[in-house]
């Protein structure tokens, strides 16, 4: 493995820590998640200028549409449950009480 | 020119860092952002113009602006800062289980530096990203107009989740 394969490897690895560790709001775990999506794009446009191959440069372009669509939903998500509790903190999701 | 690429590899693992341990989201969109510039200008550093222009414009001046208000609607009025000796806990240990993970995958041995660029081989004149992304429209027609359909009934899922007429109880926003 290059060392530029270790860096968006290990971006994408501490973004999914911090979605798995998020803390207070739920917009720094959304944050984490865009963070893991431009670390997937970096590494779907790596590999067509790697391996010189034309059409696979669609795939990035590709991903970051339905990324926008995700993040999206994720901010309808957000407003929705800052406009019912008041604010974005995830003790206030605690309907599934186990 | 090969060291000015490793610096920005190296720069986008620091924003990927700062993103997860951030001890406030304004913080967080901070460590995107310079997440999205260092990996922009490895992109660019490698020749692919296009889908590093794409970023730029799509997710940092599209997606991260519309994430830089909805910070400013749901974070706090007084946040921490990087300061803080928690903050500063959570980064050491996201770096340790990432050194950890190398070590026990055996990725120590990664030294190997390359770095391979776009060539404009043989007779073309037009690079490899903008042909490619071309295909959009030719070949690719079908995703093409799959992903139209999806970002259109996106703007139909968001205006549903945030209407709650009579389902909503405090309309404090």
């Amino acid at each position: 493995m290059s060392l530029l394969h270790l860096s968006f490897y290990s971006a994408f690895t501490l973004s999914s820590l911090g979605l798995a560790f998020h803390r207070t709001h739920l917009i720094s775990a959304l944050l984490c998640l865009e963070s893991m999506m431009l670390s997937m794009y970096i590494a779907l446009s790596l590999w067509p200028v790697e391996n010189q191959a034309t059409s696979f440069t669609l795939m990035p372009v590709l991903m970051l549409a339905f990324s926008a669509c995700e993040a999206g939903t994720g901010l309808a998500m957000l407003v929705a449950s800052t406009r019912t509790h008041g604010s974005d903190h995830l003790h206030n999701l605690n309907l599934l009480q186990c | 020119m090969t060291y000015f690429i490793l610096l920005l590899g190296l720069c986008f693992v620091l924003g990927g860092l700062a993103v997860a341990s951030n001890p406030s989201p304004y913080y967080g969109v901070v460590g995107l952002v310079l997440a999205s510039v260092a990996g922009c200008g490895w992109l660019l550093s490698l020749g692919v113009s296009f889908v590093s222009l794409v970023l730029f414009m799509v997710y940092l001046g599209g997606m991260l602006v519309v994430f830089v208000y909805s910070v400013s609607l749901a974070a706090d009025p007084f946040p921490e800062a990087w300061g803080d000796w928690r903050v500063v806990g959570y980064g050491a240990s996201f770096v340790l289980v990432v050194v950890v993970g190398m070590i026990v995958g055996g990725l120590v041995e990664c030294w190997k530096i390359g770095v391979v660029t776009v060539d404009s081989v043989g007779m073309f004149s037009v690079r490899l990203d903008f042909s490619g992304v071309a295909m959009f429209y030719s070949y690719g027609v079908g995703m093409f107009l799959v992903a139209g359909w999806g970002l259109l009934l996106t703007l139909f899922v968001v205006l549903e989740l945030v209407r709650g007429l009579s389902r909503g109880a405090i309309r404090a926003v």
